[in-house]
């Protein structure tokens, strides 16, 4: 497949706007300065494109809610707060290829009538807020960005927010939480932010290759889009591949490019040429599948007919050496570390279910633990404020349906594990 | 008290937004970065900027895990101990930390020159194990490579 | 129309609530541990989840709205099964030190683990531990105990606007901590007390002292310390009261509490109480028995008015009295010692304030309800601090403002700083040269009508201030006033809240009138503050020298006719003295006799030397009281009597609310005053014969046109609004009487290097009554002298430095607080400390329009003290 999310990438200066520019850059832009803002939305719409952030809600309704709110401003946020882990699909769009997510929310701030936008990256992305600030400094200059663009009369305004560590903060209410200056814990819904968002304006909030992917929905037409990868949700979709693969890295894939296929085919196999035990398809949160479910297509419709989710994309592959539960442990402490402690099963819950897990991974579990560990995920399951809780659950009750003689072997053998 | 340049730099971030706390965790990385930590007096003294309560300010500050409320050393470890790290070799590496530089996760050495901190993914797993210094990212880390990396940040390179 | 069913109920509902609510409605209780009524839903607990029918999740019900056709099952197995496991799960960080903790009993977890729990948490692992902090004189924190259900956080932000404390940290490491470490830098509401559902945040004041099953009984009654009148339940063991709270259903305050009112009472048990009466023998005061006490007064008081006729002797009526006190008081003094020479501080701002208002707008026109201020779209605040003087109608302001409903203040207003869009900060006695800019602004963009009235033809009359000529007159750069007016203008129905510091001068009436002025053009509200609990029933009660009960005049000769009448006596025609000119009368003898009933004249009225001296000149002085004042040291007799909490009757709050005072516990030693006052009336030949306020308040029902048929039960009802059921006094619309201000004498500048001294209204202290109360002084024990930035660094004054404040009248020692928002050339000295009050060193001129004390222009001279300083905590 021509790649067009990482086109031009492996040019050294694909930050520059000139490089950008020649490349084909920007003509969209134009283009949707020529369309009246319900028209882009209504493309956007056409196209099936869905948001790549992980829940896969379609970007066209989305906004659409949005501009159906009456009141003003309105506001664009890009979500580029990448925090789960084995992700890192966003890093070159934030690092190679700035302009076109600038160019994607300035079409998107068009289509929604918005006059703000703010890119909320990560804390751990430094590099990244020097190359998009300067890659926006460079498109006020090309007059892309600020109140005439493109001689046109359309105002936005663009500029970059860090965060500072805090996983929960990709969720989109905790993220605009976290924009106006606080602790940033999800908000309740409704109201939605497309109604009641940053500053209680209606509000847009969406993933960075969600916005790269609104130029390419222009520039090739809504119907040509739509027939790229699956057709309920259908684009390129970058995966992060991570852990026992020859060749981890990002890669631009048609939606619904199969497990096996990206592992065997395009990352060139497990290292070593060692049997797969198991893989993590699309970030921490989603189940793990074991090695004989690697058909499955990735994408959002597929995927949880398989028993698992396409979450962000971010492949994580481990070999027959690796203890899982100790992954399961690992994964654990990472939910526990990142709960904001807003509600209660998160807040304690995650911390039982950690100390459970460290004991049957330190040799000194006990018969019942497995069933008590499940019965604490149930109670977490489905009652925390987020899915944060959610997905801590998810992790323990599917390694444990999956590799349930690992644990025991732990508990029964009393395997000191490293932790 | 805030010096000119850190208050020349927060009043720049203030013009960014409406509403002057938004721009807290901001303020909070330039004093950060400027003196390593944020003290309780800088939290005062920034909470009257920032038109919050020092409490709010303190708040929204623990919250986010890199903004050090602790005093840190001149250079700031964060290595990644989350799945594909892990997996791929991030015991390894710890250790070999902690024996060069003597001190285990949340520590300072003894001589103030680095605070070791664990990270939840620093978004660099094609690079697994890695870690962060201060700004700069190393990947595909070995114990071999240490040496090397930590003699960039040694006295004499200061 | 909304329809749902909930546990097979089915209700309808005009507009879509929480399942909570809903539930709440059909009498079905979901247990909740986060959610407070007070408070925005959180959805933090997970205690209130419910099943939906068609929905596969459990829903949080405090945040999950009903719509149409939505079934709720609220204690399914499901939901038991989901509350068993939440308990649980809290459980984990939750010290299990019942038996020793004092919320055992009221504790909400506690209820609710009793109700769902698990017998036993399956949780094996070691608690997080985080020592309790004493470090705080009121508030104990447990952090062990804490379930980070945030109410306290969000009650204080949110409701109380203090932000003085925070969730700090994440995850299960995430604690309720102020700022300042160990000790609170808050205004000590305790409002986070009330809303702990477990033992984390709790009040020492009350620790181990009792448990919540020893309450014996429970007496809801209005709070004692000022205007605003908020509703409090006492919680009484034995004959003591053991605790003060808000009941969140009830009365105004709706759950809410300023420092005074939750901690403040306990004065009422101070040994220092006046236990028995006395009377003045050689020299000193000697106890002796009631009926001596009687017979003496009577005696006194027989001789002089026949000597000197009832003109010489006059009354001090008290705004911590009941109405009814109040009301035997002045007819006492006018049918039985036959003189109208009643009146009381009441009569130094609040009363000529509202007077003046209603000569404008007619009678009752300050009467507005106090829950319509975070209504309103717009506030305007002068004259005083209303989150200092009445700190829960503060609450309303800040409320408002977070609302985004715009706030401006004029003058040093700290407790509004943040919530005011607009701060004008004018140079000492220069409002008026404000506020003459501001109407003159207002009305070139919102022009008189061409049909006046004749207060529009008045306002039409003052002279216009242009804001370059305020600019200079009050320092106010131009731009700022009109910022102001941008905001003013925007106004429809703003409420306006006038304080005493605006009232209380030489230009007081030109201050009324313009803020008249400005009302009607922004068509305001009016809201007096009022710094004690009955002001507003001194006015209605008659306790003025020129009003009878009911605000009628006594210049009116049916008025006086007919009140006369009502019990065949007849009504001195002569109008009374005020309260400044009675310390006047008795400094230059003219009055002989001095009848004080629960007021410290020589404290709370400026010039305190003068006062005394004024005191001591007298033939009799009479102090009912309930502790020793720098009053009772002058007086011939001192009377005890019953406190606050022992007694019955009513307070008539600053929107003209009247209110049930209950009894709650029985007097040490004192009696109700109006009970003294019917006895020593009784020997003077006239029996009120009074069982019980209930007779007293049935014969002003008939007595006061305003009050008629008025009973307890009325005021039970919470609703018992100004007029009552009575008639107010029919406006006569030809306002006359006002004097035009001389704007050219307004508009004159304060001179540059004096500093003028002035009254700072604490938010901890009330009058000279707080300092009795432990509390307040655990949290507030040392007057400060408050001064500006500038003015310390001319000094080189730091905060907690002392410094000396000289007058004409005579110095006083303090340590210095720096407040940069205050005026450079002031100095604000509280007025609650024995021996170093404002007042002893304040001076004052007498307003002829008020005949009352003004407080302008007093200079101080300022030095700095080289002496230790000591720790200084504001």
């Amino acid at each position: 497949m021509e790649k067009y999310l990482l086109r031009n990438i492996e040019n050294p200066n694909s930050a520059d706007i000139n490089e950008y520019v020649k490349a084909g850059g920007y003509k969209a832009l134009a283009k949707a300065m020529d369309m009246k803002p319900a028209d882009i939305i209504e493309q956007v719409k056409k196209s099936g494109l869905r948001g790549r952030g992980g829940a896969g809600f379609p970007t066209g309704m989305k906004w659409a809610f949005a501009a159906a709110d009456p009141k003003m401003p309105k506001y664009l946020l890009c979500n580029a707060d990448e925090g789960e882990p084995g992700t890192f699909k966003d890093r070159p769009l934030l690092e190679k290829n700035p302009h076109l997510l600038i160019e994607g929310m300035i079409i998107s701030g068009h289509a929604l009538r918005a006059k703000y936008g703010y890119i909320y990256l990560r804390g751990e992305y430094p590099q990244a807020k020097d190359i998009l600030e300067a890659a926006i400094k460079q498109a006020y200059e090309k007059k892309f960005l600020g109140d005439n663009i493109l001689g046109r009369g359309v105002k936005f305004d663009l500029c970059v927010h860090q965060g500072a560590g805090a996983y929960i903060c990709g969720e989109e209410t905790a993220l605009i939480e976290s924009l106006e200056g606080r602790r940033g814990q999800p908000r309740i819904k409704p109201p939605f932010p497309v109604n009641e968002g940053f500053l209680a304006k209606p509000t847009v909030v969406n993933n960075v290759e969600t916005f790269s992917n609104v130029p390419y929905v222009l520039e090739i037409g809504p119907e040509e889009y739509s027939k790229i990868g699956s057709s309920d949700c259908p684009g390129p979709k970058l995966f992060s591949v991570s852990g026992h693969v020859k060749k981890p890295g990002v890669y631009e894939l048609p939606m619904g490019t199969t497990l096996r296929d990206i592992i065997y085919t395009h990352c060139g196999g497990v290292t070593g040429d060692k049997k797969l035990k198991a893989v993590i398809p699309g970030g921490i949160s989603t189940p793990v599948l074991p090695a004989d479910k690697l058909d499955c297509p990735m994408d959002f419709v597929n995927m949880p007919k398989h028993g698992s989710m396409l979450g962000s994309g971010a492949v994580m592959v481990f070999d027959e050496t690796v203890d899982l539960p100790k992954v399961c442990l690992r994964a654990i402490k990472f939910f526990e570390h990142e709960s904001c402690g807003k509600c209660t099963p998160c807040r304690e819950g995650i911390g039982w279910m950690r100390s459970i897990l460290g004991r049957i991974c330190g040799g000194t579990g006990n018969a019942g633990d497995i069933d008590l560990l499940l019965e604490v995920s149930k109670n977490v399951m489905g009652k925390t404020f987020c899915p944060l809780g959610d997905g801590a659950a998810t992790v323990v009750q599917n390694f444990i349906k999956n590799f349930r003689n690992e644990f025991e072997a732990h508990i029964n053998n009393k395997v000191r594990a490293e932790r | 008290m805030l010096s000119e340049k850190e208050k020349n730099e927060i009043e720049t971030e203030l013009k960014q937004y409406e509403h002057k706390r938004a721009a807290c965790v901001e303020a909070l990385k330039i004093m950060q970065h400027s003196r390593g930590w944020v003290s309780d007096d800088g939290i005062h003294d920034l909470a009257g900027i920032l038109g919050m309560t020092p409490d709010e300010l303190d708040g929204v500050a623990t919250f986010y895990s890199l903004i050090f409320r602790k005093p840190v050393g001149r250079h700031v470890i964060l290595i990644c101990n989350t799945i594909s790290c892990w997996v791929m070799g991030y015991n390894q590496v710890l250790r070999s930390l902690n024996e060069r530089l003597g001190i285990g996760l949340g520590d300072t050495s003894a001589d103030g020159r680095f605070t070791l901190l664990p990270v939840p993914c620093l978004g660099a797993c094609d690079q697994a194990p890695a870690m962060m210094i201060d700004n700069e990212l190393y990947g595909d880390l070995t114990p071999e490579k240490m040496d090397e990396i930590l003699g960039k940040y040694s006295w004499e390179r200061d | 129309m909304i329809t749902v069913t909930i546990n097979g109920k089915q209700i309808k509902l005009e507009k879509p609530v929480s399942i909570l609510e809903a539930a709440k409605m059909t009498g079905i209780k979901i247990p909740t541990l986060c959610h407070h009524k007070s408070l925005e839903a959180y959805g933090g607990c997970r205690l209130c989840l419910v099943e939906i029918e068609k929905m596969p999740r459990l829903q949080a019900s405090c945040t999950q709205y009903v719509t149409d056709g939505m079934v709720v099952w609220t204690e399914t197995g499901r939901v038991v099964e989901a509350r068993k496991a939440m308990l649980e799960f809290l459980l984990i960080n939750h010290a299990l030190d019942c038996p020793y903790c004092d919320k055992a009993g009221e504790c909400d977890l506690q209820d609710l683990v009793m109700k769902y729990g698990p017998a036993a948490g399956r949780f094996t692992e070691g608690k997080r531990k985080h020592p309790e902090s004493y470090d705080d004189p009121i508030i104990v924190r447990n952090m062990e105990r804490c379930i980070s259900c945030t109410r306290c956080v969000r009650m204080c932000s949110k409701v109380q606007g203090a932000s003085a404390i925070s969730m700090v940290n994440r995850t299960s490491k995430t604690f309720v901590e102020p700022f300042s470490g160990g000790r609170y830098n808050c205004e000590y509401c305790g409002n986070c007390i009330n809303v702990c559902p477990v033992g984390a945040i709790m009040s020492r004041l009350h620790k181990h002292t009792y448990r919540p099953w020893f309450i014996e009984k429970t007496v809801d009654t209005v709070c004692s310390f000022c205007g605003v009148g908020c509703s409090v339940t006492a919680q009484i063991r034995g004959n003591s009261i053991v605790r003060i709270i808000p009941e969140s259903e009830k009365g105004l305050n709706r759950g809410l509490l300023c420092n005074r009112g939750r901690f403040g009472y306990d004065y009422i048990s101070n040994s220092g109480r006046l236990k028995s009466p006395m009377i003045r023998k050689n020299g000193s005061l000697q106890e002796t028995t009631w009926s001596e006490a009687f017979m003496y007064i009577a005696q006194k008081i027989k001789e002089i008015k026949e000597k000197n006729g009832g003109a010489a002797i006059a009354g001090v009526a008290s705004g911590r009295c009941t109405n009814e006190d109040n009301y035997v008081f002045q007819k006492f003094m006018r049918l039985v010692v036959g003189s109208n020479n009643i009146d009381s501080i009441a009569g130094f701002a609040y009363a000529p304030a509202r007077k003046f208002f209603e000569k404008i707008f007619g009678q009752g026109v300050t009467a507005n309800p106090i829950q319509g201020i975070s209504r309103s779209d717009g506030i305007f605040v002068i004259g005083g601090d209303p989150t200092a003087i009445n700190p829960v109608l503060g609450l309303q302001i800040r409320a408002a403002s977070q609302k985004d409903i715009p706030v401006a203040t004029v003058g040093y207003a700290p407790g509004l700083k943040g919530f005011a869009a607009n701060r004008l900060i004018p140079k000492p006695s220069t409002e008026a040269a404000l506020l003459a800019a501001l109407l003159t602004e207002m009305l070139k963009r919102k022009p008189l009508p061409a049909e006046k009235t004749p207060f529009e033809e008045i306002i039409g009359k003052i002279q216009p201030v242009s804001l370059n000529e305020a600019e200079s007159a009050c320092g106010i750069a131009s731009g700022e006033i009109s910022a102001c007016v941008d905001s003013l203008s925007g106004m429809t129905n703003p409420a306006l809240v006038i304080g005493r510091d605006i009232i209380q001068r030489s230009e007081g009436q030109a201050n009324l009138l313009l803020l008249a002025a400005l009302a009607q053009a922004l068509n305001g509200r009016i809201y007096l503050s009022s710094e004690l609990p009955n002001e507003q029933g001194l006015i209605d009660m008659g306790c003025l020298p020129d009003m009878l009960p009911g605000g009628r005049p006594v210049a009116v000769d049916s008025f006086r006719k007919r009140y006369g009448e009502f019990f065949n006596a007849e009504v001195p025609s002569a109008q009374g003295l005020s309260l400044m000119e009675m310390v006047e009368g008795a400094h230059s003898g003219n009055i002989k006799a001095l009848y004080v009933m629960g007021e410290n004249i020589a404290f709370n009225i400026p010039d305190n030397k003068f006062v005394k001296d004024a005191l001591s000149r007298l033939e009799l002085l009479v102090v009912q009281d309930i502790f020793t004042t720098e009053t009772t040291r002058f007086a011939h007799v001192v009377l005890p009597a019953a406190s606050w909490a022992e007694r019955e009757g009513s307070y008539t709050n600053l929107e003209g609310r009247m209110q049930h005072l209950k009894k709650a516990i029985d007097s040490v030693a004192g009696l109700e005053d109006w009970k003294i006052i019917a006895e020593v009336s009784k020997v003077l030949g006239v029996d009120m014969n009074y069982r019980d306020s209930r007779d007293i308040l049935a014969e002003i029902a008939k007595v006061s046109p305003l009050h008629k048929g008025v009973t307890y039960e009325d005021m039970d009802s919470g609703e018992c609004m100004w007029p009552y059921k009575g008639e107010p006094l029919r406006h006569d619309l030809n306002i006359v009487g006002i004097d035009m201000p001389d704007m050219k004498a307004l508009l004159k500048k304060p001179e540059k290097d004096k500093v003028y001294i002035g009254v700072d209204k604490v938010l901890f202290h009330s009058a000279s009554l707080s300092r009795n109360s432990f509390a307040l002084n655990s949290i507030y024990s040392e007057p400060h002298a408050k001064i500006g930035k500038n003015l310390a660094a001319k000094l080189s004054v730091a905060s907690g430095d002392h410094i000396s404040i000289s007058t004409g009248a005579g110095a006083i020692e303090l340590a210095a607080v720096i407040d940069s928002d205050m005026p450079d050339n002031i100095v604000l000295v509280p007025n609650n400390f024995e021996g170093r009050g404002a007042f002893r060193v304040m001076g004052w001129k007498m307003n002829a329009a008020f005949k009352a004390p003004a407080l302008d222009g007093m200079e101080a001279v300022l030095k700095k003290l080289e002496r230790v300083s000591a720790e200084v905590s504001e």
